[in-house]
């Protein structure tokens, strides 16, 4: 097993052991957009279309720092789990937004 | 090196009845699926037929008001979902694999999932006509009506239930093609050398991933309103009856594409081969593909027009819902310029194929006009709209799904169909369904409502209903004749060639009729497009190979997936009849409760075993293949 | 196809991508959380269509607890970053490391659900049932949801910690550890935008 940690050479392809910081520094810049998050809302007394703008910026931001580092989204050979992912994303989307801004209001 | 190990295993062969419940091979399951979506075609169709009976008269009483509206739900859900899906799959399972020159799909096990849930929701559904609570508020179940104030029996519970478990089965199995067409491919089959069905047959499968999940949420939130008194759709109590509407849409526009497009595939396929030409446009016509599937999930608001969207909505719908005409169109030309100049045959598959044409056009046709928002206003609701969706529906997908049995029967089961008697038949379908559903777009536009039990006489309705239920009977005779050719052509021995239309174009007509349980002896090497006729013309007799022959790796067969699909029958089951049954030995759970848990126990602890139990596969040796290839060795 | 070639010690340093099977099945998950997105979404459209309708019951600014969401949403990131950690003690081939990273998933997990179940426990006393109006019956369907999904995901990595500890990281097992490991981020990231849309909107007067 140990005898693995070896060359990239030897095995063709990227193969360097990668450490926990960068996965560490996702962790605290989802915690911290999280924090904004709560704070916009705890803090009060701000316009609410504004409160609602940071808080999907927040969200949507955390979310597309989690897929890239912590799902390997920015990884090669994800071509097909990218289109994948984002069809349902924009499905979702144009749907939620159809659904809210045309239908109910 | 590898193989010394796997060969350690037992190999599990069953024969018999326990074959067809375990296999896993894609072919088999093929044939699974056009059994089961057969036999709920013949169910669908008898219901369309008592259906005809009730409306050939005026006043008509044959059944009751009450029947009549479970024929009419019981036939369009039936119909769409376990008959039309399945059998579009049947062909999917039988030919993709081929087509791609794989050996097997990605995953056999889940394949055979699929098949198992799809049937079990199907039987579920349709045991309703034993039980005696058939649903009855339509195949869309609109809400309020069927919230439990107006459908107050087990009926649309059986719906809800039915269709959640047969909606699992048919999105693994989306999943299952996506994934076997984008890994499973032979070297220098590219995306662009895909036959046009393998294109269609991808799309439809995204189509499915991204539609049923929708159907699941509007299926549970219906069934969360019936058992469980959420409110959902019960606006007494804050709910939106015109949500159902919504999410059921969103679900069922793309489901229409969901059901076309593979017959866009298959038609694709036959005039090319019997024109004896490469399909013209080939790059528009995947380009056209995409694009109807894509603009599928932006129109689902044209079937609610009338419920008071507003008129940008409405405008913008309407214009999205026209766009669609542009890239049908682009299909509908490719074809006619694939026939133009070729030394065309008109075999019993073309004659469907070529049928499909002008009737799909005058349904894209009605399908601009019902697109017009202030039309559809006055389209709304009449057998204008049924006339519309049956020409789709029946003269797109079903000439379709026929073209595809009788071009694919030989490959599917080494017997090539009577062609004398499928051309007979054609011609009694085809005229038997224009009969059917041509003077319903006249009976619409005078004012027929659809959905009616009755009508009054003196309303100009008669003769027109009297015509429309003498095509249905054609129809109804056409598909006895079908079944009829059938059953003759088991009667014959065995003996289709590889590539029984000597025009074959595509890898799955250079292989034994019917395909060995591992396709392909040697995975062939794609060089172009149309892959076999390009070595054809090359003056080759099959393809060359992309590896030596050695021992091949097969999956096991299993029995877990029909146990986990007969456990959601019986969970589905008890589940419903929770709110009925006494107490289970004076615990606060029902009887029914304590079968639905066993039923979900039997599903779970499948899962559990083949998640535990490692599949090994086993391996088909040389000497076999080699035997099989005609004793080259 | 060649799901022997490698024993044990021979593991290449992706063994989730090692086989044509394992291949497979990781294209084949990210297709199924492209549907799972679908799931949700119409999920949350149901609850934004919803979400004013509460009747008689509490409105969401009286009945929800930031407090309670922001640890809940502090112990489900943390155990998304220790999953993380998770697959790359797999690709270091540490096994031992692996189980433990997943044992911890696992327990953070746990204290979520637990969180969850004593949320709605509370709710439920306030008078906000699943019945008492379509808000109340959207949330908990949706909250709900993802709360099944994480019971799942517990059950799942609980079943694969047995099953590694008893067949060790092999081209097999790897594969399934991956699989859990993206579904268990999926989850994560659908709680984002739970807490967002759901609770703080809600906090929103």
């Amino acid at each position: 097993m140990a005898a693995n940690g070896s060359s990239p050479e030897q095995s063709g392809r990227r193969h360097k052991v990668e450490g926990p910081k960068k996965h560490i520094v996702a962790f605290v810049f989802s915690i911290l957009l999280t924090f904004i998050a709560f704070a916009t809302v705890i803090g009060g007394e701000i316009n609410k279309d504004f409160i609602y703008i940071i808080l999907l910026g927040t969200a949507v931001l955390q979310v597309f720092v989690q897929m890239a580092f912590w799902m390997h989204m920015k990884d090669r050979g994800h071509r097909f789990a990218i289109i994948g992912i984002l069809s349902g994303v924009f499905i979702v989307f144009t749907c939620v937004i159809m659904a809210e801004y045309w239908v109910w209001w | 090196m590898a193989h010394a190990h796997a060969h350690g295993h037992a190999v599990k062969r069953y024969s018999g009845i326990m074959d067809w419940l375990t296999t896993v091979d894609h072919k088999k399951i093929g044939i699974l699926y056009l059994i089961a979506g057969g036999f709920f075609f013949l169910v669908g169709g008898l219901e369309a037929i008592l259906i005809r009976v009730q409306l050939w008269q005026p006043q008509n009483d044959f059944v009751s008001a009450n029947t009549y509206n479970e024929l009419i739900t019981m036939h369009g859900t039936t119909m769409i979902f376990l008959a039309a899906m399945p059998l579009l799959f049947a062909l999917m399972n039988a030919v993709i694999p081929l087509q791609i020159g794989a050996r097997d799909v990605a995953f056999p096990f889940v394949n055979s999932l699929g098949f198992w849930t799809f049937l079990f929701g199907g039987l579920l559904l349709n045991v309703s006509w034993i039980v005696g609570s058939v649903p009855d508020a339509g195949w869309t179940s609109y809400a309020p009506l069927a919230g439990t104030t107006y459908s107050g029996n087990h009926g649309v519970d059986y719906y809800v239930l039915g269709l959640q478990i047969a909606g699992i089965g048919t999105l693994i199995g989306g999943i299952n093609f996506l994934v076997t067409i984008i890994n499973m491919r032979a070297p220098g089959m590219t995306f662009m050398r895909m036959p046009m069905f393998t294109w269609a047959a991808f799309i439809t499968s995204a189509l499915i991933l991204f539609a049923f999940p929708a159907l699941t949420v509007g299926l549970a939130a219906l069934m969360f309103d019936r058992l469980f008194g959420a409110n959902f759709f019960d606006p007494s109590a804050g709910g939106n009856a015109v949500l159902w509407e919504h999410i059921f849409w969103i679900f069922g526009h793309p489901e229409v594409y969901i059901l076309i497009l593979p017959a866009f595939g298959i038609i694709s396929e036959v005039i090319s081969t019997f024109s004896r030409k490469r399909l013209f446009g080939y790059s528009s016509m995947v380009f056209a593909t995409i694009l109807i599937g894509f603009l599928g999930f932006m129109v689902w608001a044209h079937h609610m027009f009338t419920t008071g969207l507003g008129p940008i909505a409405n405008a913008l719908f309407s214009i999205a819902t026209m766009l669609i005409a542009v890239p049908t169109g682009i299909k509908i030309f490719n074809w006619l310029f694939t026939m133009w100049g070729g030394s065309i045959k008109f075999t019993a598959a073309n004659l469907y194929a070529v049928g499909f044409i002008p009737t799909f056009v005058m349904g894209g046709v009605t399908g601009v006009m019902l697109a017009a928002a202030p039309a559809d206003f006055q389209y709304h609701d009449s057998y204008f709209v049924v006339a519309h969706f049956h020409y789709v529906i029946v003269g797109g997908l079903v000439l379709g799904i026929f073209a595809g049995l009788h071009y694919w029967w030989p490959k599917m089961f080494g017997r090539v169909l009577n062609e004398t008697l499928g051309k007979l038949t054609f011609w009694m379908f085809f005229i038997g369904f224009h009969l059917t559903f041509f003077v319903q777009h006249f009976l619409g536009l005078m004012g027929m409502p659809r959905r009616i039990w009755q009508y009054l006489d003196g309303l100009g309705f008669n003769e027109m209903n009297m015509i429309s239920t003498v095509g249905a009977i054609m129809m109804g005779i056409g598909t006895i004749m079908f079944l009829i050719n059938v059953a003759a052509s088991f009667a014959k021995p065995k003996t289709a060639a590889f590539d029984p239309w000597e025009d074959g174009r595509t890898l799955e007509w250079t292989i034994p009729s019917p395909a060995p349980e591992y396709n392909f002896a040697q995975t062939p090497l794609v060089r172009g497009y149309d892959a076999y006729w390009k070595e054809k013309m090359e003056g080759r007799s099959g393809m060359t190979p992309a590896e030596p022959i050695g021992p091949i790796h097969m999956p096991s067969p299993s029995i877990l997936p029909f146990c986990m699909g007969l456990g959601l029958f019986i969970a589905g089951f008890g589940f419903m009849y929770a709110p009925d049954w006494g107490h289970f030995l004076g615990t606060p759970l029902t009887m029914g409760h304590m079968i639905g848990i066993v039923g979900l126990l039997i599903t779970f602890t499948s899962m559990l075993l083949r998640s535990v139990i490692d599949d090994h596969g086993f391996h088909i040796e040389e000497a076999e293949i080699l035997k099989d290839m005609g004793g080259k060795a | 196809m060649s799901a022997h070639t490698h024993t044990e010690g021979q593991l290449p340093h992706e063994p989730e991508k090692a086989t044509l099977e394992g291949r497979n099945k990781v294209l084949g998950f990210w297709l199924f959380l492209g549907g799972e997105t679908v799931l949700f979404g119409t999920l949350f459209a149901a609850f934004l269509a919803l979400r004013d309708s509460v009747m008689d019951g509490p409105t969401p600014d009286h009945l929800f607890d930031l407090g309670l969401v922001a640890i809940a949403t502090a112990i489900l990131l943390t155990s998304s970053l220790t999953s993380v950690f998770a697959i790359q003690a797999m690709h270091r081939h540490e096994t031992k490391a692996l189980i433990n990273w997943l044992i911890i998933t696992v327990l953070l997990g746990l204290g979520f659900l637990g969180l969850e179940i004593y949320e709605f426990y509370h709710y439920v006393l306030e008078g906000h049932g699943f019945t008492t109006s379509a808000f109340s019956s959207s949330f908990y369907t949706l909250v709900g949801f993802h709360g099944a999904h994480v019971l799942f995901g517990i059950l799942w990595i609980t079943l694969l910690i047995i099953q590694l500890k008893r067949k060790g990281l092999t081209v097999v097992t790897a594969p399934k550890v991956y699989v859990a490991g993206m579904y268990w981020h999926f989850i994560d990231v659908v709680w984002v935008f739970i807490f967002t849309v759901v609770y703080l909107m809600g906090k929103v007067v």
